[in-house]
C-alpha cells in the first residue's frame, strides 16, 4: 500500500533522512518509533506530500506520489495529529465534515456521515453543534480522529496523536484505535516516541535513528534477542523477555496433553506473559489451556 | 457603601458643585462675556428637584430601573428648565442679547448623564436600550415644543442649521474617504508582511514613523508636498486633487490610520492557529482555501478591533481638515475658535465627539458579534 524505496530527505544542510527502504502492506497498522530527532514524522509526512523527497521515490497505492496533485493526494489520506488542529470558529459537525465537503459531497450525505464517525468514535451527538474550544482533550482527539475518517480513506496519517491526553484518556484511545483499526481494515502509519504504545499498537514496528530505518518487523520479533541491539533496548524497556511474552498468545506454546486435574486454568485469550505470572502466583510449572496444557518449559523457550 | 454606589454617590455631588457654579451666561450680544447665574437661582425649584430625582439612582437597593428612570426624568427636567430658565433671563432684554450655558451646566449635565448610565448598567440589554430610545424620545419631545429655542447654542444652530448640516455630512465623507485609502495602503502591506516575515520590521518602522510627526504638522506639511507634486505633474489637477482642501486631509488622516489597521490585519493573519493551518493543509486544502477558510475568519475579531480604533480615530483626525480648506465639523471649531465664539465651537466639536462615540459604541457591536463566533 505504501512504499518507501530509498528514500531522503535534507533540510538545508542537514539530512533528515537517509536511504530508507520500508513497504507497509496494506492493512498494516505500522508504527514509526524512534528518539526525537529520529525522522520518524518526516517519513509519515512524506506520504501525502508535506515533505517532498530529495532522493528516492515514495509510492502510494503502488503510484509515485510525485506525480499526484497535492491536494487531491491529502484528500484521499486521512491526517490525525497532536494537538488536534481543529478549526476553533467551526462547529465539531463542520470540522468533521471538511474533507467530504471539499470533495463536493452533498449536505445530507455529509450530515449522515457526520453522525455515523460521531458514533463510531464513541461521541455524544448532542456535541455536534459545539464549539472545538467546550471540549476536553480526548473528546478533541476523538473528533480529530472522526475528521481524518471521514472521507473513508484508506490509509490514515497519525502524528502523535495521543501525546498531548491524560494517561487514562490516552489507554481508552489507544483501545478505540485497536478496535477502528480492526473494524475498517484501513492502513495506518502511526508515529509516536514512547515503545510500550508502539507494541501495543503495531502489527508492524519501524524503528528509526538518526534518519535511518535501523529495524522493522512485527512486534514480537523486534524485542527477540535475536533482533538489533538499538530496537531491542529501546523497545525492551529493561525486560526485552518479557516484554517480548507480553505480546506472544498463549496457544502458540500450547501442548496437547491434557493438564492434570487441579492445574490452574489460563483464560482465554491470554499472553504468555500473562502465563508466567499466573504460574509465578500459584507455584505450579503446568496450567490448563483449553484442552491441552501449558508448560513453563515451552514458555520460556519461546523467550529465546 | 458598595463600591458603585460610592462612585454614583461622588457623580450626584458632582451634579451639586454644578448646580453652585453659574450655570447661565447671559450677554448683550454673541461675542461679548456674560454674567454667570449659579444653577440655584437661576432654575429656582427645578433644580433641587431634579437633584433628588437623580440621587434616586444612587442606591442599589432601590430596582435599577426606578433608579436609571428617576435619574432620567431628573436630567429631563434639568434640561427643560434650563431652557426655561434661558427665556426668562431674556425676557425684556434687546435681540442680540443671548443666554449662554456656563461650566456650571455642563458639568451637572455630564455627571448626570453618566450617574443614569451608570445605574442603568445593572439593566438587561433590552432595559438598557428601552432606556435610550426614551431618552431620545424626551429630547426630541423637548426641541419639539421649543423649549431650548432661548438658548444662544440652539440660536447659533439655527442660524446655521444649512452650514452644519453640510458640514457633518462633509466630516463623514473625509473619514470614510480617509478610511477607505488607509485600508488599500494597510490590507496589501499586512498581506505582504505576512508572506514575508522579514519585511514586516521596516513597513512597521515607516508607518510608525508617520505616528511620531504632530498632527497638525503633517496636515500643514503636505500642503507644499502637494503644490510640489501637482506643479510637476499638472495632470494630477485634472483627477481633482489640490494642495489644499480634502486631499490633504484625506490623505494626512489615511497615513495616521494605516498603523493601527495594519498592525492588526496581520497580528490577525499572524494569530490563526499554526495547528489549524497545519491540519487544513495536511487534508488537502488549497493554500487560497486555507487563507479564506481559516486565517481571515480567525484574524476578524483582531481586526475588528483595529478597525474601531480606525474609526474613531478618522473621525477625530479629519477635524484638523478645518484647517487646510478640507471642511467638515473641524472648520466650525475653528472659525469658533478665531472669533471667540463659544457657541460656534460647540456646535462643531458637540457633533464630533458624538459622531465618534457613536462610531465607538457601534463597531463594538459588531466586534462583539464577531468575538463569539470563535
Amino acid at each position: 500500500m505504501i512504499h518507501f524505496e530509498n528514500v531522503s530527505v535534507r533540510f538545508g544542510g542537514t539530512t533528515a533522512l537517509s536511504e530508507v527502504t520500508l513497504e507497509v502492506p496494506a492493512g498494516m497498522l505500522c508504527v514509526l518509533v524512534g528518539p526525537s530527532g529520529s525522522g520518524k514524522s518526516t517519513l509519515m509526512k512524506l506520504v501525502n506530500r508535506l515533505v517532498e523527497p530529495s532522493a528516492g521515490r515514495v509510492l502510494v497505492r503502488g503510484s509515485d506520489v510525485a506525480g499526484q496533485d497535492p491536494a487531491r493526494l491529502r484528500r484521499s489520506i486521512g491526517y490525525v495529529m497532536q494537538s488536534t488542529g481543529l478549526f476553533p470558529h467551526r462547529t465539531v459537525a463542520a470540522n468533521i465534515g471538511t474533507v467530504p465537503r471539499l470533495l463536493g459531497w452533498d449536505s445530507s450525505r455529509i450530515a449522515a456521515r457526520v453522525a455515523d464517525l460521531l458514533e463510531m468514535v464513541q461521541l455524544d451527538p448532542g456535541l455536534a453543534e459545539r464549539l472545538p474550544g467546550a471540549l476536553s482533550g480526548g473528546q478533541a482527539q476523538r473528533v480529530g480522529l472522526a475528521r481524518a475518517l471521514a472521507a473513508d480513506p484508506d490509509i490514515l496519517l497519525m502524528d502523535e496523536p495521543f501525546g498531548a491526553v491524560d494517561p487514562i484518556t490516552r489507554r481508552d484511545l489507544r483501545a478505540e484505535l485497536r478496535r477502528i483499526h480492526a473494524e475498517t481494515g484501513k492502513t495506518i502509519l502511526l508515529v509516536t516516541h514512547d515503545p510500550e504504545e508502539a507494541l501495543e499498537l503495531a502489527s508492524q514496528v519501524a524503528v528509526l535513528r538518526d534518519g535511518r530505518l535501523v529495524a522493522e518487523g512485527p512486534p514480537a520479533a523486534l524485542v527477540a534477542p535475536d533482533a538489533p541491539d538499538f530496537a531491542r533496548t529501546l523497545l525492551g524497556g529493561g525486560q526485552p523477555g518479557l516484554r517480548r511474552l507480553s505480546l506472544l498468545p498463549a496457544e502458540v506454546a500450547q501442548d496437547a496433553r491434557p493438564a492434570p486435574a487441579d492445574a490452574p486454568a489460563l483464560d482465554e485469550g491470554a499472553t504468555l506473559a500473562d502465563a508466567l505470572s499466573r504460574m509465578a502466583e500459584t507455584g505450579r510449572d503446568v496450567l490448563a489451556l483449553g484442552q491441552g496444557s501449558l508448560r513453563l518449559e515451552a514458555v520460556l523457550a519461546r523467550g529465546r | 457603601m458598595r463600591a458603585g454606589e460610592i462612585g454614583r454617590a461622588l457623580l450626584l455631588a458632582s451634579v451639586l458643585a454644578g448646580l453652585l457654579l453659574p450655570w447661565l451666561t447671559v450677554a448683550p450680544n454673541r461675542l461679548l462675556p456674560g454674567t454667570g447665574m449659579p444653577g440655584f437661582s437661576a432654575l429656582g425649584w427645578a433644580g433641587p428637584a431634579a437633584l433628588l430625582a437623580l440621587a434616586l439612582a444612587v442606591p442599589w437597593r432601590l430596582p435599577a430601573w426606578l433608579g436609571a428612570g428617576a435619574g432620567l426624568a431628573g436630567l429631563a427636567l434639568l434640561l427643560a428648565a434650563t431652557g426655561w430658565a434661558a427665556a426668562a433671563a431674556l425676557e425684556g432684554m434687546a435681540p442680540a442679547a443671548r443666554a449662554g450655558l456656563g461650566g456650571g451646566f455642563w458639568l451637572g449635565l455630564m455627571a448626570g448623564a453618566a450617574l443614569v448610565v451608570a445605574r442603568a448598567a445593572a439593566l438587561p440589554t433590552l432595559g438598557r436600550v428601552a432606556l435610550a430610545a426614551l431618552a431620545l424620545l424626551v429630547l426630541a419631545g423637548l426641541w419639539q415644543a421649543e423649549t431650548f429655542a432661548a438658548l444662544s447654542l440652539v440660536v447659533e444652530y439655527q442660524a446655521r442649521q444649512a452650514a452644519v448640516h453640510a458640514a457633518l455630512l462633509r466630516h463623514l465623507a473625509l473619514a470614510g474617504a480617509a478610511l477607505a485609502l488607509a485600508l488599500l495602503l494597510a490590507v496589501p502591506l499586512a498581506w505582504a508582511g505576512f508572506r514575508r516575515p522579514r519585511a514586516a520590521g521596516p513597513m512597521g518602522a515607516a508607518l510608525g514613523a508617520v505616528q511620531v510627526v504632530p498632527a497638525i504638522a503633517l496636515f500643514a506639511a503636505l500642503i507644499p508636498l502637494l503644490a510640489g507634486l501637482l506643479a510637476l505633474l499638472p495632470a494630477l489637477r485634472g483627477l481633482g486633487l489640490g494642495a489644499i482642501g480634502p486631499a490633504p486631509a484625506v490623505l494626512a488622516t489615511a497615513g495616521y490610520l494605516a498603523l493601527p489597521l495594519w498592525r492588526s490585519i496581520l497580528g490577525g493573519l499572524t494569530a490563526a492557529d499554526p495547528a489549524a493551518v497545519a491540519a487544513a493543509r495536511a487534508m488537502g486544502m488549497t493554500e487560497g482555501g486555507i487563507t479564506r477558510e481559516v486565517r481571515l475568519p480567525l484574524a476578524l475579531p483582531v481586526f475588528a478591533g483595529g478597525l474601531r480604533l480606525a474609526v474613531v480615530q478618522a473621525i477625530g483626525l479629519v477635524t484638523l481638515g478645518g484647517l487646510v480648506g478640507a471642511g467638515g465639523l473641524g472648520a466650525l471649531v475653528f472659525e469658533g475658535l478665531a472669533q471667540f465664539a463659544t457657541d460656534l465651537m460647540l456646535l462643531g466639536a458637540l457633533p464630533i465627539m458624538a459622531l465618534a462615540l457613536a462610531a465607538d459604541a457601534l463597531a463594538r457591536l459588531v466586534e462583539q458579534r464577531l468575538g463569539t463566533n470563535t
